[in-house]
């Protein structure tokens, strides 16, 4: 490793920003750990790793020894004696982004469990924060906060497209419920509830934006989406920057103004809801006169007070409940989520620990954006995969997207037997509809919505070439097969077909450079391209931010009713009733 | 009593002790100068049974994985905190009240507690030298603290019955030294932690998440 110095007003800046970030609780945190350990084994880092370097009392004493050089009485006079250190090279700069970006989730799980009341993730943060503004944060959140800074959303998201695709699953709704007055409303002036989503929700997971409109719907809510500040979900929170934090809150708030809602209402995601609801108003100052809440507490309301009916039996699969950690640490929602699903589902199987004492999922903190430390958090994802075995569930019900996407990540990984859902998807699965039949799952005509279309499908498994082949041939469509990135390469350039479902791990050329390739290539960088896999890779196209995101993406093995709604979406085509 | 030792006993731990008071009023005024992070939005919880809630985990091995999963390590907190209280409260009675210790029944149990603690401090420093992430997370301060309090706890076990002139100067010394030590090392980590679970307490009982729900 080079010991380079660094530029002393590096150095200075770092320290000087350092400073500027110390608060009470931060300098408690700091200042209170007496190195007892009793922490160590409640961190999946460690518990996965049994690696000494990735217990949280030695991830946070690579921040704290800069505190003690800085704060501690002692460790001003005699550093040594106290473990004090400077920051002195860039060696150590990068080995700060490791630990406090690569090394830990900010989930809490520690800070539960130690007995003086250290909070790591305020350590951790108060150092990102630093990182960041030196413009050292992985590329990944570099790129989704700059996307929130610049186009107000998380994903990239132009407003164009947003609004396609609400009008989209406008008729999307409409057609499923066979009720022309179903809608997603949209920047409605004084609805009872505004309603925030995660651009998930937009660009990759339709379903759960159509299972709220089906709730709300059912419930006979006066609700709205507004046309902007529509992203719940916020960036500063996981980079430290505050700014930021303060400005995706202040988006937020002043369109709930503009459209005079009555209360916010944030859709399912963890770091969202925490951001939107408890810190946001803090950096961004703004206190709302509307209330906050979560999507999970409307729908506890609509069951209790009658407004929807629910018929668990249309869920029968075993269910368990994965605790997001900012809902559950950070939140104050374990209950709802809990109520809900025993009202919906036939079998509902607690997983141990759960709630407060719940494992992370391994990809909080906005560790799905840091393809960097992939390799890293899908080895001490072993303990939640562990704990989701033990349940013997086969669909793990969770309230985050982040966490959709890290489980669905490990389960592929760890070869479960499982399927993920958000709460709300299993909710609108249930819902009874007092004048018109909800149907199950979206009921597609085997006719031929997809002619006209040809599709190009690239795997290597044979399998999976007919199966998707079938799926998308039956509706209509052309398909084009090839089973190596060279020859999809070579199809696209002589077919140019209307879209492309590609699988990312491939023998020989890998989706991901077959994807660079055609982002590069001015003939074929417009053909929407859908990946077919949950590779972690996945998640550097997404957030990598070089290259324009895929389009859409479904995991092995394919959910039929999820590949069709998302190759409609991207072809922007509506279905056809049966 | 010979005056050295009272000189010790007396006039030495009173100005120790107030120089240990004073550079804690100062620490705490130095803390205090530190904004700390209000949380300005509506409350979900309740922030003052956060308050207790969080104070109360001390007493509650059951709230907290580490404790209950580990009760050992609960029971040596216990019984190591128990004898160093002890050890001070004897340094309090021995100039003031000797006649307390010529009680045989409250000797023995002052003397069991604190050889109880101090076998539990020796666990402990094993464990710091042993345990690869114990070593790993340690300071000199760290070994030179539990030695300093083993030694110190060993002299109180032979200095209480109040009889063995030297380890009563051993034991009064060291508490003197203890005393000046003590606000600038780790062991003042019980002067934050009141501050620290107060905090965590606030904000966790403000977004009700304190009490802890249960369920596992
Ligand atoms: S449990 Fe708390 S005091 Fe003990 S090592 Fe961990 S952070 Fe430090
Ligand atoms: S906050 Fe979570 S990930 Fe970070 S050190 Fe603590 S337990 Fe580990």
């Amino acid at each position: 490793m080079s010991q380079e110095p660094i530029k002393s007003d590096k150095i200075e800046k770092a320290l000087a920003l350092f400073k500027k970030r110390m608060n009470r609780q931060a300098v408690l945190s700091f200042g209170v750990c007496v190195h007892c350990g009793m922490c160590t084994e409640t961190c999946h880092y460690y518990e996965a790793t049994k690696d000494p370097k990735m217990a949280p009392a030695y991830k946070a004493d690579k921040v704290r020894k800069i505190y003690k050089k800085h704060f501690d009485w002692t460790g001003k006079i005699i550093p040594s004696w106290v473990g004090a250190r400077d920051i002195k090279t860039e060696d150590d700069l990068k080995e700060l982004v490791d630990v406090v970006f690569g090394s830990c989730t900010m989930c809490r799980r520690c800070t539960f469990n130690c007995p003086m009341g250290v909070d790591k993730a305020l350590i951790m943060r108060t150092m990102r924060g630093v990182l960041t503004e030196l413009d050292l944060a992985p590329q990944g959140v570099k790129d989704v906060s700059r996307d929130q800074w610049t186009i107000g959303n998380q994903m990239g998201v132009s407003d164009e497209d947003y609004l396609e695709t609400i009008e989209w699953l406008n008729d999307e709704l409409k057609t499923e419920l066979d009720d022309p007055s179903a809608s997603l409303p949209l920047d409605v002036e004084n609805c009872n509830m505004v309603y925030a989503i995660n651009p998930r929700e937009i660009k990759y997971a339709p379903m759960s934006l159509l299972a709220a409109g089906k709730i709300f719907h059912a419930a006979g809510e006066s609700w709205t989406l507004p046309s902007k500040g529509w992203d719940n979900t916020n960036f500063g929170l996981f980079s430290g920057d505050n700014a930021l934090g303060g400005h995706m809150g202040k988006l937020v708030f002043e369109n709930v103004q503009r459209l005079k809602g009555k209360s916010l209402v944030c859709s399912e995601c963890g770091h969202g809801y925490r951001a939107t609801k408890w810190e946001s108003p803090n950096w961004s100052g703004i206190i709302l006169e509307q209330p906050i809440y979560n999507f999970l507490e409307i729908m506890v309301d609509y069951v209790k007070s009658g407004r929807i009916k629910l018929d668990k039996t249309k869920n029968t699969e075993p269910v368990t409940y994965h605790d997001p950690c900012n809902l559950a640490r950070s939140g104050g929602i374990t209950e709802e989520p809990r109520f809900l699903l025993r009202q919906s589902i036939m079998d509902f199987r607690e997983m141990y620990p759960n709630r407060a004492d719940n494992w992370c999922c391994s990809g909080g903190g906005g560790a799905m954006s840091m393809s960097e430390f992939s390799k890293r958090r899908l080895e001490v994802a072993k303990v939640k995969a562990d704990q989701l075995k033990a349940t013997g569930a086969k669909i793990v019900a969770t309230a985050c997207h982040n966490c959709v996407d890290a489980l669905m990540d490990l389960i592929r990984h760890y070869k479960l037997d499982m399927k993920v859902a958000l709460v709300g998807e299993l909710v609108a699965n249930a819902l009874v509809m007092e004048r018109k039949a909800i149907p199950v799952m979206p009921a597609y005509a085997a006719d031929s919505f997809l002619s006209g279309f040809r599709i190009l499908v690239t795997d290597d498994e044979p399998d999976m070439v007919a199966f998707i082949s079938a799926v998308l041939g039956d509706h209509g469509a052309e398909i084009l097969r090839a089973s190596n990135g060279d020859e999809a390469l070579s199809i696209l350039r002589k077919e140019k077909p209307s879209m492309m479902t590609l699988d990312l791990s491939m023998p020989g050329k890998t989706g991901v450079e077959v994807y660079e390739e055609m982002k590069n290539d001015k003939f074929l960088k417009d053909i929407p391209v859908f990946i077919i896999t949950g590779q972690p890779e996945l998640r550097k196209l997404i957030y990598d931010g070089s290259y324009p995101p895929p389009n859409g993406y479904v995991d092995k093995p394919i959910d039929e009713e999820k590949l069709l709604l998302n190759v409609r979406k991207i072809l922007n085509l509506q279905h056809e009733k049966t | 009593m010979d005056d050295f030792l009272k000189f010790l006993e007396d006039e030495i731990q009173i100005i120790a002790l107030s120089i240990m008071g004073i550079v804690y009023i100062l620490k705490v005024i130095w803390l205090l100068k530190f904004k700390p992070i209000i949380e300005k939005t509506p409350a979900k919880g309740n922030e003052s049974v956060g308050i207790g809630y969080s104070f109360m985990t001390i007493a509650m091995p059951w709230s907290m994985e580490s404790s209950s999963k580990k009760f050992h390590k609960y029971l040596e907190f216990v019984i190591f905190h128990l004898g160093v209280a002890a050890a001070i409260t004897a340094s309090l009675i021995i100039p003031y009240w000797p006649q307390v210790m010529e009680n045989g029944m409250i000797l023995a149990i002052f003397q069991t507690i604190i050889a109880a603690a101090f076998l539990v401090g020796m666990i402990r420093l094993i464990r710091r030298i042993s345990s690869q992430v114990m070593r790993i997370i340690s300071s000199r301060d760290d070994y030179f603290s539990i030695i300093l309090l083993n030694v110190w706890l060993l002299s109180a076990f032979f200095a209480i019955p109040n009889k063995n002139y030297w380890m009563l100067v051993a034991f009064f010394a060291l508490t003197a030294f203890f005393l000046i030590y003590v606000p600038f090392s780790k062991i003042s980590h019980y002067l934050l932690w009141p501050f620290s679970r107060y905090y965590l307490g606030k904000t966790l009982g403000h977004r009700g998440v304190y009490p802890k729900k249960t369920g596992s």
